[in-house]
């Protein structure tokens, strides 16, 4: 709750301070606001609270991934210094509505109303709406504002009518309502019910684009500007996740038999469908769009075998898959605007292929390190944090005893490993011309970071279980 | 027995049927004489000059958006307004409840407020002045020249 | 779905049967997300988007009526306040795009293939 009322004031203070001759002061702003809010975020720590009229619920779980998104919110601005360089930018815009974005995040992990999940995303996606278009001139950013715009307000639509039939059913819009419904119902379940769980669903799995809803999300995250991209991949997804999982374990708990086989199936279009186009892929920003995809889907695991495990199970996941995607996101920021320079003729994605990579590890040890580690996370490759990720999500499988599910992960994450493992022979076995890459202090610091991160969660991965 | 919604379904038949038959009639008595004039648009006596349907000038857009923004926010004063006054609340806090949902509201306004101020500071609400362009031509006669031949040949007596 | 019995419910409401709202309410869904589907006009999807919201804010008003509940009602207010939002955000971007382009087919845009 306090991070929530802080951040919107900082992002209103943030918008003010834009007006100030410097632009110096902006980014430092931001991330003191950021880390403010992250420390105020754990005053309710072992205490579990209902706020604004039992609209909001601050327990653990909302805490530990409101501190992902937070910090992920905070690699991300803090890789954001290149705005300070281009002349048409408006950084104290963006960080302002970057702030009012992490609002609607928070309020979709820590719903215990359909109003606030509605607003939530809401917030969320309009703000994503807004920095998705940011680069005015560009024609594909524009094109990728648009299409989201569109494909968002469209399932918006469909996950209020969701909403509407499900207080149709219910009565309520409280979760603990819509469960009392559903564990206990006095005359069967009304046709209202599942029509309007099934919608809901459709609008959220959108959001966090699983298959068949996944078709934006490629266009979107190729014309977006890089940093919005890492942005767009890791905070709306953890936040996506989040919501998923207090809605699905709350409130709809009591009719699992009817909505795991519809995950289930999802899921499994959703890792086929992402793996297999990624592989396909020539842009290396393009098959990160599709890698995000794939990780929803063994991010979905865990929902459709909901279990003990699973909460557990999708926090390491949305943590360990949120660090390497920004460190990831962070070298291509760095190798695009060097290959910029190099070629005047930047009028395609040249710069953002694979090719861009060849001799990277070279010149640029350090780049290529934080590069390899964070492909290796994100392949599950042992010793990183992805691979416990992956663990973990299999385990739920097994719990519940979906062989199947775990069979087709296996098989896609095998595939997963050839279109990452391209990365890596292109920067480390590839030949290419390139000159050292200077990288900035504060963003080294964020890289080593998200690196170590990556590697000590792999190594002891026991470490967060304390947690919650 | 007709129900309330009846009625109403009643007064909208009744309506097009009167319209029609007031219609039927006067085409029945009136006399028919088209002219061009009589079938131009009646515009207040104005000469209708053009299409209907233009493109209205940019500069409207901005201004709308940020009208409608903050037009539809106001809707949240409406249940706010319910509340406000309820005597039960209000004698049970011991007037406490008024002063609290005044603040709130004065709050809400407020960001509302500071929303419009940064519209207004930026300069969005500016009208969009156009810009004549001042025509330049390239030429090696210097500019007073003209000046001094207008002075030369004004002076001569008329 | 019969309305719970026991909450006073005033009759002018109660003539029109509940059912009628959510076949009106749905009628005009569909055909907010059938003009999404098959026009190529943004400005004209983006209207059909907002008769799909304003489908939504029926059912909800006739719900939240029919259970004398007023929580149905807030809900319309929220989806009210930020369908607003979402159409300024939604025209800057339309009217950011016809600027580049001078168009606003969505056909067009085809920049972005995989």
């Amino acid at each position: 709750m306090f991070p929530i009322v802080l951040l919107s004031v900082f992002g209103i203070l943030l918008l003010f301070l834009g007006f100030l001759k410097s632009r110096a002061i902006l980014l430092p702003a931001a991330l003191l606001f950021l880390l403010v809010s992250l420390a105020v975020n754990f005053i309710d720590w072992n205490k579990t609270y209902l706020y604004f009229n039992g609209m909001l619920l601050s327990d653990n779980l909302s805490m530990v991934f409101t501190a992902i998104v937070l910090g992920s919110a905070f690699m991300v601005v803090a890789l954001s210094g290149s705005f300070m360089e281009d002349e048409s930018a408006q950084p104290a815009e963006y960080y302002g509505i970057l702030l009012f974005s992490l609002v609607g995040a928070l309020m979709m992990i820590g719903f215990e109303n359909l109003i606030m999940l509605f607003v939530g995303v809401e917030i969320l996606s309009v703000a994503m709406y807004v920095l998705t278009g940011s680069d005015k001139r560009n024609l594909r950013s524009n094109e990728a504002a648009l299409k989201y715009f569109l494909m968002g307000a469209f399932t918006t639509g469909i996950m209020l009518f969701g909403m509407a039939l499900l207080y149709g059913a219910t009565g309520s819009f409280t979760l603990g309502g819509i469960r009392a419904y559903a564990v206990n119902p006095q005359v069967g379940l009304s046709l209202l019910f599942y029509v309007g769980l099934l919608m809901l669903l459709i609008g959220l799995l959108f959001k966090v684009s699983a298959a068949p809803f996944h078709f934006w999300t490629p266009d979107v995250y190729d014309g977006a500007p890089t940093l919005f991209t890492a942005f767009m991949s890791t905070v709306v997804k953890t936040a996506g996740f989040a919501a998923l999982f207090r809605l699905l374990s709350i409130s709809f708990s009591g009719v699992y038999t009817f909505w795991w086989t519809i995950l289930a199936i999802i899921t499994t279009l959703t890792l086929v469908a992402g793996n297999i186009t990624a592989v396909y892929q020539n842009s290396f920003k393009r098959m990160m769009a599709y890698s995000s995809i794939s990780h929803a889907g063994y991010l979905l695991i865990g929902l459709a075998a909901l279990g003990q495990q699973t909460k557990q199970a999708i926090v390491f996941y949305s943590l360990a898959y949120s660090v390497a995607t920004i460190a990831a996101f962070g070298v291509l920021l760095l190798v695009a605007r060097q290959r910029n320079a190099e070629t005047i003729t930047s009028g395609g994605s040249s710069s953002e292929s694979f090719d861009a990579f060849n001799g990277l590890a070279r010149q640029n040890p350090l780049l290529g390190f934080a590069m390899a580690v964070s492909m290796l996370s994100l392949a599950g490759i042992p010793l990183t944090a992805g691979f416990w990720g992956k663990f973990y999500m299999f385990s739920t499988a097994v719990e519940r005893g979906q062989i199947w599910l775990l069979v087709v992960a296996v098989l896609m994450s095998a595939v997963g490993i050839y279109y990452y493992f391209r990365v890596i022979i292109a920067m480390y076995f590839r030949e290419g011309a390139t000159a050292p890459i200077r990288v900035a202090p504060f963003y080294r610091y964020v890289l080593v970071v998200a690196t170590l991160l990556t590697i000590g969660l792999g190594i002891a991965p026991g470490l967060l279980e304390g947690l919650f | 027995m007709l129900t309330d919604f009846g009625i109403i379904l009643l007064f909208i038949l009744a309506a097009f049927a009167f319209i029609g038959i007031v219609l039927f009639v006067a085409r029945l008595l009136r006399p028919n004489r088209p002219n061009e004039e009589k079938n131009s648009t009646y515009e207040s006596g104005e000469e209708p000059v053009g299409n209907a349907n233009i493109q209205f000038n940019i500069r409207y857009y901005v201004v709308a958006l940020v009208f409608v923004l903050f037009d539809v926010e106001l809707v949240f004063l409406f249940p706010w307004a319910t509340v406000f006054g309820q005597v039960r609340l209000i004698n049970e806090t011991n007037g406490s409840w008024g002063w609290f949902a005044l603040t709130e509201a004065f709050l809400f306004v407020g960001i509302l407020g500071l929303g419009l101020a940064y519209v207004w500071a930026k300069g969005y609400l500016d009208w969009v002045k156009p810009q004549p362009k001042i025509p330049r031509v390239d030429t090696n006669v210097p500019a007073d020249l003209y000046q001094r031949v207008n002075d030369k040949y004004s002076h001569s007596k008329p | 779905m019969q309305p719970t019995q026991n909450v006073l419910i005033p009759e002018v409401i109660q003539q029109i049967p509940l059912t009628y709202y959510i076949i009106i309410s749905t009628a005009l869904f569909v055909i907010g997300i059938i003009g999404v589907l098959t026009r190529r006009n943004a400005i004209i999807i983006f209207m059909s988007i907002e008769l799909m919201l304003n489908a939504v804010n029926l059912l909800l008003i006739a719900f939240s009526s029919y259970r004398s509940d007023s929580s149905g009602q807030v809900f319309v207010f929220f989806i009210m306040a930020v369908a607003a939002a979402e159409v300024s955000v939604g025209l800057a971007i339309i009217v950011m795009i016809y600027r580049n382009t001078r168009s606003i087919d969505v056909g067009l845009l085809n920049k972005l293939k995989w």
